[in-house]
Formats: C-alpha cells, sequence, structure tokens
C-alpha cells in the first residue's frame, strides 16, 4: 500500500518507471481476472492494453482512492463487461454456439481439475450475471475484501456479500444440474 | 455437491488454473502502448523505456562521467582514512587558488580522454567542464546540466544537476578536505624524470558515487597537484577508474574550449536517479531516518530534508548521522569543518525553502526522491542544494533517510 502510494505519485510526475513498476506488479494478476471474466479469452492482452493505456493517460491527475489493486481490478472488469457484451451482440447475429476459447498457457494447477469440469466451470461462470461473476472472481481471484468491491461498486457492503452468495449459489445450482444430468 | 464452501474451494481452483498469456507477449503490447499513452498525456516527460534506461546502465561511455575528472568529493563524503595536515597541502591550497582552469589528460579503463576545465569565480565549482574519450564518448557541463554524448546509440543522456566526478573544483575547499582528514600517508619522493621533488598523497574514502582511494602527487616547488589516480575501491586495487598523467594549469581559457558539437541528430534522454549499490548497507539501520507513516512522500520528503539541514544549522551532530547514515564515518572535525562550516562564512544559517520534490527514482531499498532546498549562508548568499532521499520498508515500518546531495548547490543569490 505504502509502495503504491508511491508509485502513484511518481507516476503522476512523470516517471516512466514507476508506470513500468506498477504494470509489472499488478500484470499476472490482472491477466488472471480477465482471464476469468471474458468469455472469450484470446481478448485477455486487449483487456490489459485498454486498461494500461486509459492508465497511462491520467498521469498527472491520477487520484488514488483505496488500493490501487482493486482499482485497477475494477477496470479490468468493467473493459471485461464491455468485450463481453460486445461479443454477445456479435454471436447473436452470427457466432452463437462458439466455445470459450482455451488460454494460451495452462497453468499447473489445471491437471489438479478434469478438462470436463474445467469446461463446465467456463460454461457455468459466463451463464452468471456480469455482477455476480465479478464479485466472485474480484475476491476470489484477487482477494479483494468485500468492503473495497463495495466502495469501488458505489454499491452496499450487503450488496456486495449479497451479490457473491447468490453467485456462488448460481454456480452449484448449475454444477449440479449438469452434473445429475 | 451441496455445500457453499465446497463451490467456492472449486472455484478457488478453477480460477488458479486459468491459464494467461506468456508475460513477454503481453508486455510487448501493453507496455509500449502504456508509455506512448503517457507521454503523449503528459508531453514534457522525456521519453523513456526500459530499454533505453538498460543502455544508459550500461553505457560504456557513462563511465566516462564517472570518471573523467578530478573532483569526487562531495558533501556528504565519508572518509575511511586520510592524512594528518601537511604543509604541502596546505601550501598547495594556496597555490592552486592562482588558477581558474585547467587542461588534463590521462586514461580511463579501454581508452584515453581529455578535459578542460573552468571552476567559478570562487573557485568551489567545476563551472564548465568538456572531456572527450578516444572512442567518440564527449561529457559536458552547461548551465548547470551534466549532458553525455554515447555514440553507441548516438544519444545524448543528460541531468539537470552538476553529477559525479564534476562535483567539486579540484581548487582550495578540494584540498582543504584532504587537509582537514586524518591517518592518511604522505610520502616524500622526487621524479626520476624531471629530477624535482614530489609529495604523494595517499587517500580513501566513500562518498555518494561509493567507494573510492587515491593518490595526488604535488610538484613541491609549484605546490600544484600534478597527476593523481583514482579508482572505484578502498585499497587502491586492480585497474584505476582514471589515471591522469598530465595537468596543465591556466589563469584562464577562451570560452569556445567548452563548444560542444555533437555529429548528427542524437536522441536525448534524461538519466534516471540512482545511488551508488556500494552504500546500500549504510542506509538499511531501521534506526536511522524518520518515519513516514501517514504522509505523503514530498511531507515526508521535506520533513526529513528540513530536519537535517536544521540539524547543520543547530551543529547536532547525531541527529545529522541519524539523519544521514552516510555521515556517520565522520569523525566531529570532519564533519564540523566539511559540512558544518564552523566558524565560516559560507556555513548554512537559514532554511529558506524546501521542496517541491523534483526527479525520482529507485533503488534496492526502494524510492529515491530529490528534494531541492533553498538555504541562507551566514554570509547572506542565497543557494540551492538538492538531497536525495531514500525511502524504505525496513521490519515492516516505512521510513526514510537523507542519502546525500545530487550534483552539487548552486549559488543563486
Amino acid at each position: 500500500m505504502i509502495e503504491d502510494r508511491f508509485l502513484v505519485w511518481r507516476f503522476n510526475r512523470g516517471d516512466s518507471a514507476a508506470l513500468c513498476r506498477i504494470y509489472e506488479k499488478y500484470r499476472d494478476g490482472l491477466l488472471k481476472a480477465a482471464a476469468a471474466l471474458l468469455n472469450d479469452r484470446a481478448g485477455v492482452e486487449d483487456v490489459l492494453h485498454d486498461v494500461f493505456v486509459e492508465f497511462a493517460t491520467s498521469v498527472g491527475r491520477f487520484e488514488l482512492r483505496g488500493s490501487l489493486k482493486g482499482y485497477l481490478a475494477i477496470c479490468v472488469a468493467n473493459r471485461a463487461r464491455d468485450l463481453n457484451r460486445m461479443k454477445r451482440r456479435r454471436n447473436a447475429v452470427d457466432l452463437d454456439g462458439i466455445p470459450p476459447q482455451p488460454a494460451g498457457d495452462a497453468a499447473p494447477e489445471q491437471a489438479a481439475m478434469s478438462r470436463e469440469l474445467v469446461a463446465r466451470l467456463d460454461a457455468a461462470m459466463a451463464e452468471l450475471p456480469d455482477e455476480q461473476r465479478e464479485i466472485i472472481v474480484l475476491h476470489v481471484q484477487g482477494k479483494l475484501p468485500f468492503r473495497e468491491i463495495a466502495r469501488l461498486r458505489e454499491i452496499s457492503i450487503n450488496t456486495a456479500m449479497s451479490r457473491y452468495r447468490y453467485g456462488l449459489d448460481k454456480l452449484r445450482s448449475i454444477l449440479n444440474g449438469e452434473l445429475g444430468s | 455437491m451441496t455445500d457453499r464452501k465446497d463451490i467456492k474451494r472449486m472455484v478457488e481452483t478453477y480460477l488458479g488454473s486459468l491459464g494467461t498469456p506468456a508475460s513477454d507477449r503481453v508486455d510487448e503490447k501493453v507496455l509500449p502502448a502504456a508509455l506512448t499513452a503517457m507521454h503523449k498525456s503528459k508531453p514534457h516527460v522525456a521519453p523513456a523505456s526500459h530499454s533505453i534506461w538498460r543502455t544508459i546502465m550500461t553505457s560504456r561511455a557513462g563511465k566516462l562521467t564517472a570518471a573523467a575528472v578530478v573532483a569526487g568529493v562531495v558533501l556528504f563524503a565519508v572518509f575511511d582514512s586520510f592524512t594528518q595536515p601537511v604543509w604541502a597541502i596546505e601550501q598547495a591550497i594556496e597555490a592552486v587558488k592562482e588558477y581558474r582552469a585547467m587542461h588534463i589528460a590521462g586514461t580511463i579503463p579501454g581508452r584515453t580522454f581529455e578535459s578542460w576545465m573552468r571552476a567559478n569565480k570562487s573557485l568551489t565549482q567545476s563551472q564548465d567542464v568538456v572531456a572527450r574519450d578516444s572512442n567518440g564518448g564527449i561529457a559536458w557541463v552547461k548551465n548547470g546540466s551534466t549532458y553525455l554524448y554515447d555514440p553507441g546509440p548516438n544519444t545524448v543522456f543528460f541531468e539537470n544537476a552538476i553529477t559525479q566526478g564534476f562535483s567539486q573544483w579540484l581548487g582550495p575547499g578540494f584540498l582543504e578536505t584532504f587537509a582537514k582528514a586524518q591517518g592518511a600517508q604522505v610520502l616524500q619522493g622526487k621524479d626520476p624524470a624531471t629530477g624535482r621533488d614530489r609529495v604523494t598523497l595517499l587517500c580513501s574514502l566513500v562518498d555518494v558515487d561509493g567507494p573510492q582511494s587515491w593518490t595526488v602527487v604535488f610538484d613541491v616547488a609549484s605546490k600544484l597537484p600534478v597527476s593523481f589516480t583514482c579508482w572505484h575501491n578502498l585499497d587502491r586495487s586492480g585497474e584505476p577508474l582514471c589515471n591522469i598523467t598530465q595537468i596543465t594549469y591556466y589563469k584562464d581559457v577562451p570560452d569556445s574550449l567548452f563548444d560542444v558539437h555533437i555529429p548528427g541528430d542524437p536522441a536525448y534522454v534524461e538519466k534516471p536517479l540512482a545511488i551508488a549499490q556500494e552504500n546500500i548497507d549504510l542506509l538499511s539501520s531501521p534506526d536511522d531516518g524518520l518515519s513516514t507513516t501517514g504522509q505523503t512522500p514530498q511531507e515526508a520528503a521535506e520533513k526529513i530534508v528540513r530536519a537535517t539541514y536544521q540539524a547543520v544549522i543547530d551543529g547536532d551532530l547525531a541527529t545529522l548521522r541519524r539523519l544521514s547514515p552516510l555521515c556517520k564515518n565522520w569523525d566531529d572535525e570532519m564533519l564540523r569543518s566539511i559540512i558544518l562550516r564552523t566558524g565560516k562564512s559560507d556555513r548554512i544559517a537559514q532554511i529558506v525553502q524546501i521542496g517541491p520534490a523534483g526527479k525520482t527514482g529507485e533503488s534496492p531499498l526502494g524510492a529515491l526522491i530529490v528534494m531541492p532546498a533553498v538555504l541562507r549562508r551566514a554570509d547572506n548568499t542565497k543557494i540551492e542544494e538538492k538531497m536525495i532521499v531514500q525511502f524504505r520498508m525496513i521490519e515492516d515500518k516505512s521510513s526514510c533517510v537523507v542519502y546525500g546531495p545530487y550534483g552539487i548547490s548552486r549559488v543563486i543569490e
């Protein structure tokens, strides 16, 4: 947190090294978040690109309220939501039914889950409403506290926690339904 | 599957298992675009990239600035061992006051170089410098900034301060520092080539550029330094950083000697702020510095620089050593003589203004910030000095210390 304050302070003074450091510090986590939030993972790099280019243009006037990690994660969620909507509109026209793209490099943890289960979770996550999916990803993968998510999303902490619970319940019902069928 | 905890665990595993594109590929796509966007949004920011900074840090020509010029002793130098005052040095102090300019020639690793230097009117600082090496590198000082041309990438790297080897003039102040030091060796001998008597001073020190050791040879008849050698270590071992074999003194020299014409159309890139790696350990004690908790970097840097100068004004050596740990190896007499300037008209008497913060950078300990300070001396002159503040996180506590000066001070009024 202290380091982030320094980095933002330096970034606002036009220090390129600070921008590079912010990017290097949060790149991997944001990529993971984008991968979890996008229906089409081919767009993961585009999300990170758009978020950092937008962030870079705020040089000199960026105000850090709360955590930098949370801010960037919300930016990723917003951009991923935009891309998902665009994708859904395109799919509604002529691309309906194309399954999610596999990621470029599978992590070792993937061995712990069967490909079939990963595919089901991909599909189940894609079925969640955006606001529930985001909170699950930001809280579980991004390790953001509900209070921070609520502040960034300008909702009450109870709403944030409810969306998280509803999201998990819906995932459970989707997976139970699929597993049972 | 009915338990919410089970599904959470499954989601955790799933999210952890998600693959992402190779980081190199992402970096190539994102980082240049972000840096470009940043520079377009703030046009006055100097262009920068990792590759450019890497070029700077490994630049062979970079060694030229570090080695070209004599005067490496800066405000917060730390002497390891030194000499008792000897008559030769004290007389040399008087002798060098006669000259405002000099030409030096010698070698640095892998090449030869020569340099013209001219002091300011008070003979305390190098005002004009140009050094050229046999590989095409050129280093020069102009209007308070230091420039370094590296012909390899056809780039001029610059700093808005007189830095590195250009710190102090090889004049009275420099030699006075020698004269006040203790514990070094003085050897007397004769130059076999000319038959002239010589005095050789051996010394070593650690300053903001790291450890250095020196031999300075004086001509007994003229009292002037006639050659010197400098190493980037404390024991004069290995290849010297520079070996000056010829020094010629002048009352003054034409301005045209300091004109620099760079061939082609080089890029200009600001050099990043950095500190000597060898000094990192000296900055790492949790007992030193001031806490930065609850303060912005600007506030914390301003506070510690103000406190440091107040310690100088008050003659509070313990506080000075705690706030600026590189001073710890100075004995009281050295600090009073060189930093406090006790009894001298150029001692600092009043803090006029601290900040706003300037250039920033990074060391392995954390962020670096240059904090300018406007100060009034006892003789009523106003000067600007810039101090490097090192931020660090030690034992989970954030604090900062003063590293030392960034460049040399500048008389502004």
